[in-house]
C-alpha cells in the first residue's frame, strides 16, 4: 500500500490523493477506513482500463479536507462484499454487478438498480454483462402474514417522476417499502464515453436537471484539473452565484412540495410564488430558468446581470421569510413534520448520506466548507446542522441554507463577477471533481484521452440519499407520510437511475 | 402580481377554446418517460398562482381514465414502453398527446438501445412544445394548440354529432 504514482493514477490535484491497493488488502483497508471517525464512504465504481476492470473507491476525509481515491484491479476475482463493513456501498455493489458482471462474492443477494428486468444479455452496459446462466438477482422480498404489497407506480402523481413504490402495509402503517427506479435509466455514463468535453457537459447538466449547476461544476472542475487550467476568480464567483441560485430555487420547491403533501394549499401557493420568482430571477441573471448552459469548460458562457441580482433577490427573500414565519406558526402543518420520516444520525453516517438530509441528521458536512473549491475558500460558509433527523429538521436545514445562500450570493456579487472561459487544451488523465449541489455532494470522476472522455462516473447527491429513503419511510409512518418524506428529501429519480 | 399582456392573451384564448369544446373541464394526465425532472418542475408550476391552470377550465387528474390529454416528458425510454402504452390505452377517446420539451422531440438523446429518442415513434403526438424546459407559458400555448386540434378528433368520432360550426373548422 503506497502513494500511487503510476500512469493511471488521478491527476495530482489539491484536496485529493490516490492509492493503489492489492486485491488482497482491500477488505482490511475498507474495514479500517469504515471504522475511522470522520471518514465517509463517498463513491465506489468500476472502469475498464487497458481491457481490465479497475475498481475505485472514494473516501471523504472531511476533517483532513481530502478525498482519498483507492483503486485496485478486479481481474476476475471481483472484490469482497464491502457492504458488510461499509453498508453505504450496497447500491454501488448492485451497480457494479449490473454494469460489469462482477459480484461481491458468490451467492450475495443484490437489488436491481437500473438495468430493466428481462434485459437481453446484449443490453448496453459499461462492461461485460453478468453471466448468462445467472439471472440478475433481486434481494429476497417477502410479504406474508397480515401484510400485503400495495403497488404504486411507475406512473405516479401529477408532475412527479416515474418510479415504482412497493408499499408493504397491513392497512395503514407502513411496514416496508422498496423502490424500483430502472424505468428512467438513460445510460448516461455509457453515453458520455467517447464524447468531447463540451458535448459531455450538455449531457451531464441533463442527468439531473434540478442539479445542473452542481453536477456541471463538478464535471468542469475534473476536466480543468486534468488540463491544468484554472478559471479566473471572478468567473469562479459567477459559478458560485449560479450554484447558490440553484440551491435557493430547489429549497423553495421542496418547501412548496412539503406544503402540498400536507394539504396546506395557502402555504403551497405562497411557496410557489417564491419559487416562480426565483426561477424568473435565474432567467434575469443568467438567461435560463434552470441555469442550463451557464457553465462551460474553463469558465462560464454567460455574464451575470448583477443589477438584476442585487435588486430582485432581497424582496424575494422578504417574501420567503414571511412565508416561513407563517409556516413555523401553523401547528396543523408542523404536526405532520415532527417525528415523521426519521433518519437517525447513526444511519446517516453509516449510509454515507450527504446534503440537507445528512445535515438534518447531525452530520456536520458540507463540501463547500470541508473541501473548499472555487470561491468558497474565502467565504466561511455557515453550515446548519440539526439533530432530530425528521422532516421538520430537514425543512429547518433548508430554510437556514436559503438564508446562507442569499448571503453568499450577494457577497459573491459584491466581490465582482466575471464571464468568459480560459482555453481547456485536450488533455489525458483522470481526476475527481466535486461540488455541493442542492441535494448534497456531487462527485464526478472523469478519465480523458486527448480531450475525449474514456469514462465518466456521475454521482449526484441523489444516489447517496435514496439509500436512506426506505429507512426513513419505515420508521413508524403511515401511508400519507410518504409524500411528505419524499418532499423533504427532495431527490430526483433521474439522478439515481441516470 | 400583474400578468403580462402575452400571458393574458394566451390564457384568454385557451379559456375560450376549452370552454367551447369541453364545457370548462379538460383533464390532463402527466407521464414521465425519462426526463431530467426539470420539465416536471415546470408542469407543477402550471397550477401555481402565476399561471393557475384551473381558472382556464383545465385540470390535472391522477387517473388516465379521466384524462383527455396526456402530457409526456422525456425521450421515451424503451423500458417504459409498457407503462406508457397502458396509460395511453386507458384514456378514453378522443384523446390528445402533448410532448413536452426537447427530449421527446429528439433534441437530447438519439435513438439507441435505451431510448426511442422521439416520442412520435411510440405515440401519435398532436403537439410538440419545444424548449429545454418549455416555460409554463409555452406549455399553456401548447395546450391551446392541442385543444384547437381536438375539434378534428371529436368530429371523427362516429358516436358524436356536432353542429355545422364545428364541422366546418
Amino acid at each position: 500500500m503506497s502513494e500511487d504514482t503510476t500512469a493511471r493514477a488521478e491527476h495530482p490535484m489539491a484536496g485529493t490523493s490516490s492509492l493503489l491497493l492489492d486485491r488482497t488488502d482491500v477488505e482490511l483497508h475498507v474495514r479500517a477506513m469504515a471504522q475511522t471517525p470522520g471518514v465517509r464512504f463517498a463513491d465506489f465504481f468500476g472502469s475498464i482500463e487497458d481491457g481490465e476492470l479497475m475498481i475505485r473507491l472514494v473516501w471523504g476525509l472531511d476533517r483532513e479536507q481530502e478525498f482519498r481515491i483507492v483503486r485496485w484491479p478486479a481481474r476476475g476475482t471481483g472484490y469482497p462484499p464491502l457492504s458488510e463493513v461499509a453498508p453505504a456501498a450496497f447500491v454501488e455493489e448492485c451497480e457494479i454487478y449490473e454494469q460489469f458482471g462482477v459480484s461481491p462474492g458468490k451467492g450475495r443477494a443484490l437489488n436491481r438498480l437500473v438495468i430493466p428486468p428481462r434485459a437481453e444479455h446484449s443490453f448496453p452496459r459499461l462492461g461485460e454483462a453478468p453471466p448468462h446462466d445467472r439471472p440478475l438477482p433481486h434481494a429476497p422480498h417477502y410479504v406474508s402474514g397480515e401484510a400485503f404489497e400495495f403497488p404504486f407506480g411507475p406512473v405516479r402523481g401529477v408532475g412527479q417522476e416515474s418510479m415504482y413504490m412497493g408499499l408493504v402495509t397491513s392497512g395503514e402503517e407502513l411496514i416496508d417499502l422498496y423502490l424500483l427506479q430502472w424505468h428512467k435509466h438513460r445510460g448516461i455514463e455509457r453515453r458520455l464515453g467517447g464524447e468531447e468535453v463540451a458535448r459531455a457537459l450538455f449531457v451531464v447538466e441533463r442527468t439531473e436537471g434540478l442539479s445542473a449547476v452542481g453536477n456541471g461544476w463538478a464535471f468542469c472542475r475534473a476536466v480543468e484539473a486534468i488540463a491544468e487550467v484554472v478559471p479566473h476568480p471572478a468567473v469562479e464567483r459567477s459559478r458560485g452565484v449560479a450554484l447558490e441560485l440553484e440551491r435557493l430555487y430547489n429549497h423553495a420547491a421542496a418547501i412548496a412540495a412539503l406544503c402540498q403533501s400536507t394539504g396546506l394549499v395557502v402555504g403551497q401557493a405562497q411557496a410557489e410564488m417564491v419559487l416562480e420568482q426565483l426561477l424568473r430571477l435565474n432567467a434575469s441573471v443568467f438567461g435560463h430558468r434552470y441555469l442550463f448552459g451557464v457553465l462551460a469548460p474553463g469558465g462560464t458562457s454567460r455574464a451575470a446581470d448583477v443589477d438584476a441580482l442585487v435588486t430582485l433577490l432581497p424582496p424575494i427573500m422578504d417574501s420567503l421569510r414571511r412565508l416561513v414565519d407563517a409556516l413555523w406558526s401553523t401547528n396543523s402543518f408542523l404536526d405532520r413534520l415532527e417525528s415523521c420520516g426519521v433518519v437517525t444520525p447513526a444511519d446517516a453516517a453509516r449510509l454515507g448520506l450527504v446534503g440537507p438530509v445528512a445535515r438534518a441528521s447531525g452530520q456536520d458536512i458540507d463540501t463547500r466548507r470541508d473541501h473548499a473549491f472555487g470561491p468558497y475558500g474565502d467565504l466561511a460558509v455557515k453550515v446548519p446542522v440539526r439533530a432530530t433527523g425528521d422532516v421538520m429538521a430537514r425543512m429547518s436545514v433548508m430554510v437556514a441554507e436559503m438564508e446562507e445562500s442569499a448571503r453568499l450570493t450577494l457577497d459573491l456579487a459584491g466581490a465582482g463577477l466575471g464571464a468568459g472561459t480560459v482555453e481547456v487544451p485536450p488533455a489525458t488523465g483522470s481526476a475527481l471533481g466535486w461540488c455541493e449541489s442542492p441535494r448534497g455532494e456531487s462527485l464526478l470522476w472523469v478519465d480523458l484521452d486527448a480531450g475525449r472522455i474514456r469514462r465518466a462516473r456521475v454521482r449526484p447527491g441523489s444516489v447517496r440519499n435514496w439509500r436512506s429513503f426506505d429507512d426513513a419511510a419505515r420508521s413508524r409512518n403511515v401511508f400519507t407520510d410518504i409524500p411528505i418524506i419524499e418532499a423533504s428529501f427532495w431527490l430526483t429519480v433521474a439522478g439515481l437511475a441516470r | 402580481m400583474t400578468p403580462e399582456p402575452e400571458e393574458e392573451r394566451v390564457a384568454a384564448r385557451l379559456r375560450d377554446a376549452t370552454h367551447r369544446l369541453f364545457g370548462r373541464s379538460l383533464h390532463i394526465r402527466t407521464v414521465d418517460t425519462g426526463s431530467c425532472a426539470v420539465c416536471e418542475s415546470e408542469i407543477r408550476l402550471l397550477t401555481a398562482p402565476h399561471y393557475d391552470l384551473h381558472r382556464l377550465g383545465l385540470f390535472f387528474t391522477p387517473s388516465p381514465r379521466h384524462a383527455d390529454l396526456l402530457l409526456v416528458t422525456g425521450p421515451a425510454i424503451r423500458a417504459f414502453d409498457r407503462a406508457l402504452e397502458k396509460t395511453y390505452d386507458a384514456m378514453p377517446p378522443p384523446k390528445l398527446v402533448v410532448a413536452v420539451g426537447a427530449c421527446p422531440l429528439g433534441g437530447v438523446y438519439q435513438e439507441d438501445e435505451f431510448v426511442h429518442g422521439q416520442l412520435e415513434r411510440v405515440l401519435p403526438v398532436d403537439v410538440f412544445v419545444p424548449g429545454c424546459p418549455p416555460s409554463p407559458l409555452a406549455l399553456l400555448q401548447g395546450l391551446l394548440v392541442a385543444v384547437g386540434r381536438l375539434a378534428e378528433k371529436v368530429g371523427a368520432e362516429s358516436f358524436t354529432t356536432l353542429g355545422d360550426e364545428e364541422e366546418s373548422r
